[in-house]
């Protein structure tokens, strides 16, 4: 057991020799496979993809084609079925609980489709909340909170509740959330989803901007046109494998 | 702070059912401490009846006296440990005693009895035997010089042997040397009543009786028991420990109430064990209430949890926020029913439920049920109420931290 438990904490913490410094995400044929038997379900097929920083990518297919499971492994939140993803040079498929709590939190932001922001805290609190998870200072807390509420337009919206702000504005807050921490990709599952078509554009045209001004990594998994025009780089996939990766210039 | 600040908006977020939880566990608490304080304050009252009525709060003999009474078996010098008692600053009373098993003889009449040499003064001092002289006169402190010793016979006693005050009494017992120990004694009090502890006594003062038993050769301050009263009966223990210590290696046993009157003592302890099941059904049912609403505010919240364990709170950050909750809703129930329970409390202690029937305890009337405000009191019921809570909580907060935050994000 203590061969097998040394074994699996080496492989976690290898790194990739050969990888490109500036990858960010590299999958080794990932597969994520539910129930057994007659019902057993391929989500995802031996997926191999390599995101670079700063690529503004969407990964695009039918319901049931795999894009939210894809986004789920890359992002930590499911275990594969078989294959390993390295997120910044390291193996994340075989972290702990803990260890993957606070790999999420230095290095992944989460945009959802159902914005998921905490009711009970204010919108500059829900910003402010992972880098108290992270132990930074008050006073640069505060100087990153108000940078982003400038930068995603909700200036004196601050002492909000979710409730009390529009679903356009609570996606920016998630949005301000995702990046207070400075990780090192973005995942957005359906951000605009429950948007209407002019807040969800807004929205897109403001993360490609932070994309462009800070080089920050977003991926989404979508069906929305909108984002699909604005995206540099789109990986669809057909019952979870991928079929095409069209890069644009 | 965060995690505290979310731990009180999450209290707020459901007013009306933290509400209710907070009343139902402030009620659990306000039974507790209502069922503590009559419980503690009845048997305090019975405690103190019984101690300053003859037993006092520590009691000294010679190793084994309370297991096998011996004429024999005397404290020595006592005198120099009663002056040595009674610089403690805690002494408020030692009586010391010489006890003589008799036959008392009365006009034409013989009856056993309990003979028991005193020391008037002290005696009174340290127990109410003064105040229970039905008639007569409290023994003196000096013996009469007519030839006759005053005694103070006990009601019952009196009765049997139809004697009243100013008659003749006859001790006739066993003199510490073996002769034949016999004196005439005049009665100059009848004390207690049917029912009373010295119903059968008589009570001469300790040179009368130290003569009656043939004790004046050799040690003359021989004694076989000393009856010490403390300023509380709560320091009986710690007393008769420090005091043993005090005494080295002699061959003396200091001994609180609980051990003098230990078939007292055990019968209470097993009545208080009965009172805590009743505490117990309390406690389950305001647990029920507790874990309703944790549970439900937890599965209420799942995706919230999810959403928490996404952006990179640990497992033990969220079991530590519904335990934190749980602590917070525990900590206010307890301010509530502390509210609720304290002036009832006091009022219990100060005035008491008047009982339909008084009850008689050795002569001594019990007619008010007393309660009690102490730490004990106040912090038995909060410490019950926060543990049992927290226990409560534990499966929740251990679900929540456990679970997968994929799984949490999709519920609905």
């Amino acid at each position: 057991m203590t061969i097998l438990a040394n074994t699996i904490a080496e492989v976690a913490s290898t790194k990739r020799p050969d990888i490109n410094k500036n990858t960010v995400i590299e999958t080794n044929r990932l597969c994520r496979e539910f129930g057994q038997g007659d019902t057993l379900v391929k989500a995802l097929t031996d997926a191999n993809i390599t995101i670079e920083r700063g690529e503004f990518t969407a990964i695009i297919g039918p319901s049931g084609s795999g894009k939210s499971t894809l986004l789920q492994l890359i992002g930590g939140l499911d275990t594969a079925s078989s294959g390993d993803v390295f997120l910044d040079n390291k193996n994340i498929s075989h972290m702990t609980g803990t260890e993957l709590s606070d790999f999420r939190r230095d290095h992944i932001g989460f945009i959802f489709q159902a914005y998921n922001l905490i009711p009970v805290l204010s919108a500059r609190e829900n910003i402010e909340y992972i880098m108290l998870l992270q132990g930074i200072s008050a006073a640069e807390r505060k100087s990153r909170v108000d940078k982003l509420m400038h930068a995603v337009g909700l200036e004196g919206l601050g002492d909000r509740r979710p409730a009390e702000l529009s679903g356009g504005q609570q996606q920016r807050v998630a949005v301000a959330r995702a990046m207070v921490s400075k990780p090192s990709i973005i995942l957005a599952d359906e951000p605009t989803a429950n948007l209407d078509s002019k807040t969800g554009a807004d929205l897109l045209d403001m993360m490609k901007d932070l994309n462009e001004q800070q080089n920050m990594t977003f991926v989404f998994s979508t069906h929305d046109p909108k984002i699909m025009e604005r995206a540099r780089r789109i990986i669809r996939l057909v019952d979870g494998c991928v079929v095409d990766d069209e890069r644009r210039g | 702070m965060l995690i505290v600040k979310l731990a009180f908006r999450n209290i707020l977020r459901n007013r009306r059912r933290s509400l209710l939880t907070l009343l139902s566990m402030g009620g659990g608490f306000f039974l507790l401490c209502l069922t503590l304080s009559m419980s503690e304050g009845s048997y305090s009252n019975i405690i103190n009846i019984f101690t300053q009525d003859h037993t006092g709060h520590v009691q000294i003999h010679k190793d084994n006296y309370l297991e096998r009474p011996s004429l024999y078996k005397t404290i020595n010098h006592a005198d120099a440990l009663i002056d040595e008692l009674e610089q403690q600053e805690e002494v408020i009373g030692v009586a010391p005693r010489i006890y003589g098993p008799s036959l008392a003889y009365g006009k034409n009449k013989t009856f056993p009895a309990q003979v028991i040499g005193i020391d008037p003064l002290r005696e009174s001092r340290t127990t109410r035997l003064d105040n229970k002289v039905q008639q007569g006169n409290y023994i003196p402190n000096k013996d009469s010089a007519d030839g006759y010793f005053p005694a103070m016979i006990g009601y019952s006693l009196a009765k049997n042997l139809h004697l009243t005050i100013g008659d003749e009494l006859v001790l006739i017992s066993q003199g510490i040397d073996g002769s034949i120990a016999n004196d005439l004694f005049e009665i100059t009090a009848i004390v207690g009543d049917a029912s009373s502890y010295e119903r059968m006594n008589v009570y001469i003062s300790l040179s009368a009786m130290r003569e009656f038993l043939s004790m004046q050769g050799g040690e003359k301050s021989q004694v076989h028991e000393l009856a010490i009263i403390l300023a509380s009966q709560s320091q009986a223990r710690s007393f008769a420990l420090k005091t043993q210590q005090q005494l080295g290696d002699s061959d003396l046993s200091v001994q609180p109430w609980q051990v003098v009157e230990s078939s007292f003592y055990n019968s209470m302890q097993a009545d208080k064990k009965g009172s805590y099941v009743s505490m117990g059904i309390i406690i389950f049912i305001v647990s029920i209430g507790v874990l309703n609403t944790i549970l439900m505010g937890t599965l209420e919240r799942t995706r919230e949890f999810g959403v928490l364990k996404a952006i990179g709170t640990r497992p033990l950050a969220v079991f530590n926020l519904i335990m934190l909750e749980s602590f917070v809703l525990a900590m206010i129930s307890c301010v509530i029913g502390l509210l609720l329970a304290l002036p009832v409390c006091i009022w219990l202690a100060s005035s008491g439920i008047p009982m339909p029937e008084p009850i008689d305890m050795g002569g001594i009337i019990f007619d008010t049920m007393l309660g009690e405000v102490s730490w004990f009191v106040v912090l038995l019921p909060s410490a019950v109420i926060i543990i049992s809570t927290l226990l409560v909580s534990f499966i929740p907060a251990i679900r929540a931290a456990k679970i997968s935050p994929l799984k949490a994000l999709q519920a609905v």
